[in-house]
């Protein structure tokens, strides 16, 4: 252990008692392979009990600690403190309401979920199904979100402009289903006419602050634009699924 | 329709904005494509310009094909019209005061057509292999020179650029849901699966590209003006 003090600086608010909002201070003593968490915890354990914060599994899998550290969104569990230099400012997430302190209710999210068609399958029949690897490796990738809402707190849009975008958690989610083998739904279209799919200009926030590394914006948003612009902006492609659904149908 | 009609229809926000980088932005594009056209080098000692190749007139599509391409879309949109500039959340000089609407209207809505452009640039890249095979023949002599080299290694970089593109991986595999539902679906996905290699790279393949290509213009340009930049390795 060494004697080095790091400078915490917390913001404080308490929208049911005041708009008004404070940063507190305090010096924590660093350790060894601290993180952001831990400073916090400490504060809340030695300084001042009354600091709201979120946390649950402190191993970067359960997304409950996001904040905005020194102005990047991320996970207090992983952001080590060496790395954040001698002051260090915890901020909530701010595309959310806030609940108190380092607290935000991210409930909006579960209520944008239910916007998205769900799944569904082409014949309930057969079962068990079997699904193949090659058919289902790319949608993995998707299921490692642990809906920490960071993205959500960092894109633009979502953030600083008032749209129907949904958001890149979203659209993974979206993306998952449209890749899967069984599915039978597309939906690019509904997420570009309902779900403000073209607002995102592809400018990978999201991706640059996703603690799980999804490439959202390369393996979600893109391949939907790109089947929206299939289905919606295309006229080759266009005719071509048209005239392939009119030979389904007339062979049916 | 009146002409705040037509302004909110056609022009987004960014065009109506302040702003210096835009400005900066324009006058880059229009100064170079008055070089091209008023001191044209079409060709040096058996060397084409690739900017010429095959004709200048194609220069628009391959234009639109780099403005619409996802690499540098997130490139202009972050750089030159600042939505966001960045992720550090303290700097990124977008807010709630500006105006936007992203792809969804007037001129932007030309991304979603990034493919024909895509067309269009994989039935120019082989040119470039012509060009380069041009080059090693000066009155049926074969001649290996500096000049092909550069001329080959921009053929193959542009090649890589084209062929990471985003739009491609959708037309290839990307837009397919079930594999093994497919005749060939393992080759398509392995095939899909390459791409997508590329692919991650893409970014880097358009800048390297683009740098590499204004290089050869000027190698090229150099010679041009009596410079004696070229060297023969051989000569048969
Ligand atoms: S790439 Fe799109 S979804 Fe991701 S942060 Fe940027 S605008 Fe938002
Ligand atoms: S995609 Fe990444 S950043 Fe977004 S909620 Fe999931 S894990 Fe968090």
């Amino acid at each position: 252990m060494t004697n080095k003090k790091v400078k915490f600086k917390i913001y404080r608010k308490d929208p049911k008692i005041s708009n008004d909002y404070r940063y507190d201070e305090f010096d924590v003593p660093m350790e060894e392979g601290m993180v952001v968490l831990d400073g916090v915890n400490y504060i809340v354990e030695h300084y001042d009990s009354t600091i709201s914060v979120r946390w649950n599994c402190k191993a970067a899998r359960c997304g409950s600690c996001a904040a905005e550290i020194n102005g990047y969104p991320k996970l207090m569990c992983k952001t080590r403190v060496e790395q954040m230099g001698d002051v260090i400012t915890v901020n909530p997430m701010k595309a959310f309401p806030l609940v108190k302190d380092l607290v935000t209710d991210v409930s909006i999210n579960f209520e944008i979920d239910k916007k998205i068609p769900e799944f569904t399958p082409k014949n309930m029949g057969k079962k068990p199904w079997t699904i193949y690897d090659i058919d289902v490796n790319r949608a993995q990738e998707f299921r490692k979100c642990i809906e920490c809402f960071l993205c959500q707190d960092t894109c633009h849009v979502v953030r600083d402009h008032n749209t129907k975008y949904i958001g890149p958690r979203h659209v993974i989610k979206a993306a998952a289903l449209d890749m899967h083998p069984m599915d039978v739904l597309d939906r690019s279209e509904s997420l570009t006419k309902d779900m403000g799919l073209g607002y995102c200009n592809v400018t990978k926030c999201c991706e640059e602050v996703c603690p799980e590394h999804i490439k959202i914006t390369d393996n979600a948003i893109i391949p939907e634009k790109e089947r929206a612009a299939d289905n919606m902006y295309d006229p080759i492609m266009m005719l071509i699924k048209k005239l392939k659904n009119k030979s389904n149908r007339d062979k049916k | 329709m009146n002409v705040n009609d037509f302004k909110n229809k056609y022009i987004p926000s960014e065009f109506l904005e302040f702003n210096p980088r835009l400005y900066a932005f324009i006058i880059m594009l229009i100064v170079g494509l008055s070089a091209f056209l008023i001191f044209p080098v079409k060709e040096i000692s058996g060397y084409i310009d690739p900017f010429y190749s095959p004709t200048i007139f194609i220069l628009p599509f391959v234009g639109l094909y780099r403005l619409t391409c996802y690499a540098y879309r997130k490139d202009y949109n972050r750089h030159i019209f600042k939505h966001p500039i960045g992720c550090d959340l303290k700097n990124r000089l977008d807010s709630m005061k500006r105006t936007y609407t992203g792809e969804t209207s007037g001129l932007f809505k030309i991304e979603n057509l990034h493919r024909y452009f895509l067309y269009v640039s994989i039935l120019i890249v082989p040119f470039f292999y012509y060009d380069f095979y041009t080059s090693l023949f000066i009155n049926n002599i074969f001649v290996f020179r500096l000049g092909s080299v550069l001329l080959l290694v921009n053929a193959i970089f542009i090649t890589l650029y084209v062929l990471s593109c985003h739009s491609l991986r959708s037309l290839i595999g990307g837009r397919k849901d079930c594999y093994s539902c497919m005749s060939y679906g393992a080759g398509i996905k392995n095939l899909y699966d390459k791409q997508s290699w590329l692919n991650k790279h893409h970014e880097q393949l358009a800048w390297i590209s683009l740098v590499f290509i204004i290089f050869v213009d000027l190698y090229l340009r150099g010679l041009t003006a009596g410079m004696p930049l070229d060297i023969t390795f051989l000569k048969l």
